[in-house]
């Protein structure tokens, strides 16, 4: 049975078509001051990447921080169970969701049947988050694409001497000025992401299973350092972890 | 008989002399890659200046970045902490100040301050962006204004447009939306400066304040963040009549008058 799911997060909005725990098609859009007016062309073009037409969905999830802007969608829930969702169906076994998105980092307890135990939500400071990466990315002229491209040339990591991402990029502008190497900075830069990682993963102790979602989960710069001080068996997400919650989102809807 | 103080910051070093009267002169300058180069260069300029040299200087105090150093290096007899020596030349200056708020471009201070200019507490913030004048730039530069246009602007302002985040980078996330969605850059600037405001009266409330209250820094310069705090404290805000930059090394050469003279 065909699902939709949007996630309305803080920087990224995600719209997935599920067909069962099959990912389908999927699409992601800047999320503007004006989503809820864009959001319907971007299910539109999920739909039709997935070759399947509204009238076939059998329900609509909808989730993210932006979730009370839009009107349609069945089922509305909040984003923290959306990814338990995902991860029980599509990580069976792991109890321990790190989830760094866009503008946040939380960390997620989950019980042996996938349900949330407890969470912990750091949504105050940009360090760590999607954000942080975007900016100190765009001060180095690296896109998000060539990210783990520049970060693996580092041959001399330069380490980040301060928490706040505006005080680490008047930082980082100035080493770039003095012709210390981007890669090296990058490398920098994705190690303090992932110290800011593993801290929220201690929030709850080591468990024994675990997995990474949001976007900068795609990273290996980052995920890779994360996990050798992580305790635990890492099981990958087994779909791009930006979509994580969205999928999660469709999968909330059929419970309906 | 001459008394001079040195502060070296993160962007200007200032060095100061009074005499028995009270302020003979001083010297501001942009820092030197080092504190004892940029004390150097800034004594140099000012005894150049006003013809004093400094053997005639009684007692030098420095203070700020490297103030040991330049001890080290001969320029000053002792050092004391810019907290200190800043609530010290507020205090000079506004005799009847408590407590002294002092937002600079990277960090923000309150100092709770006695009769005679003493250190009664204090409270800083260098880490987080948010509450320093740092804040404003984030938000002005999204907003394609110059800081003295994100002061004047909200002057026109119909409503004040809330940031719900404590982050600077965050709340540059919500500026972006608000201007996508077509709203006038008056009303997010009021609400970019009450945002600032609301930052600096949390770090007053963390001291407590004591009338009377001065303000200094760059952010001082910005009236419509001075209004909000006003309001929010319940208080006026008294700026100085000399150039704030200086009250540091003034600080630092009463001390030195203190420590050296009768």
């Amino acid at each position: 049975m065909k699902y939709l799911g949007v996630d309305i997060g803080s920087l990224y909005t995600k719209a997935v078509v599920m067909d069962d725990d099959e990912l389908l098609a999927a699409e992601v859009i800047d999320t503007t001051g004006n989503v809820a007016e864009e959001v319907e062309a971007l299910v539109d073009g999920v739909l039709a990447a997935a070759g399947v037409s509204r009238d076939e969905l059998a329900g609509i999830g909808v989730t993210g921080r932006g979730s009370d802007m839009v009107e349609f969608g069945d089922v509305k829930r909040d984003d923290i169970s959306c990814l338990c969702e995902a991860v029980s169906r599509l990580v069976p076994g792991a109890n321990l969701v790190l989830d760094i998105g866009g503008q946040s980092v939380t960390s997620i307890l989950l019980d042996e049947d996938g349900g949330v135990v407890d969470f912990m939500r750091n949504d105050k400071c940009a360090s760590g988050s999607g954000k942080f990466l975007t900016v100190m990315g765009a001060a180095l002229g690296c896109g998000a694409d060539k990210l783990d491209e520049m970060a693996a040339r580092s041959t001399n990591k330069v380490p980040v001497s301060s928490q706040c991402g505006v005080f680490v990029e008047s930082e980082l502008i100035t080493h770039v000025n003095e012709g210390v190497e981007p890669a090296d900075i990058m490398a920098g830069i994705c190690e303090s992401v992932a110290k800011i990682m593993i801290s929220q993963a201690l929030k709850f102790g080591f468990q024994d299973d675990y997995t990474f979602t949001g976007g900068v989960a795609k990273y290996e710069s980052v995920t890779g350092p994360a996990r050798e001080k992580i305790r635990g068996e890492y099981h990958a997400f087994p779909y791009n972890p930006q979509l994580a919650c969205a999928i999660g989102a469709a999968m909330s809807a059929e419970e309906e | 008989m001459y008394f001079g103080g040195i502060d070296v910051g993160s962007l200007t070093a200032q060095a100061v002399l009074i005499n028995g009267k009270g302020i003979q002169a001083f010297k501001s300058i942009g820092v030197k890659p080092n504190p004892v180069q940029s004390a150097k260069a800034v004594v140099d300029m000012l005894i150049q200046e006003e013809r004093v040299p400094w053997s005639e200087v009684k007692f030098c105090v420095s203070t700020g970045y490297g103030r040991e150093q330049v001890q080290a290096e001969g320029l000053s007899q002792d050092n004391m902490s810019e907290i200190s020596c800043h609530g010290m030349g507020a205090s000079f200056l506004v005799p009847e100040a408590r407590t002294v708020i002092d937002i600079g471009g990277q960090d923000a201070k309150v100092i709770r301050i006695g009769p005679g200019g003493e250190l009664i507490d204090f409270v800083m913030n260098d880490k987080c962006a948010a509450g320093t004048g740092r804040f404003l730039e984030v938000q002005a530069r999204t907003l394609g204004l110059s800081l003295d246009e994100l002061g004047t602007v909200s002057i026109g302002a119909e409503r004040v447009l809330e940031l719900s985040s404590r982050c600077s980078i965050f709340c540059e996330t919500e500026v972006l939306h608000y201007v996508q969605r077509g709203h006038s850059k008056a009303d997010i600037a009021a609400g970019v400066n009450r945002a600032m405001a609301e930052r600096v009266a949390a770090l007053v409330r963390r001291v407590g304040m004591e009338k009377e209250v001065t303000m200094s820094g760059g952010v001082a310069k910005n009236a419509a963040v001075r209004a909000e705090l006003e309001r929010m404290l319940n208080v006026r805000l008294i700026k100085y009549s000399a150039d704030s930059q200086i009250v540091g090394a003034l600080g630092a050469a009463l001390m030195a008058r203190r420590m050296g003279g009768n």
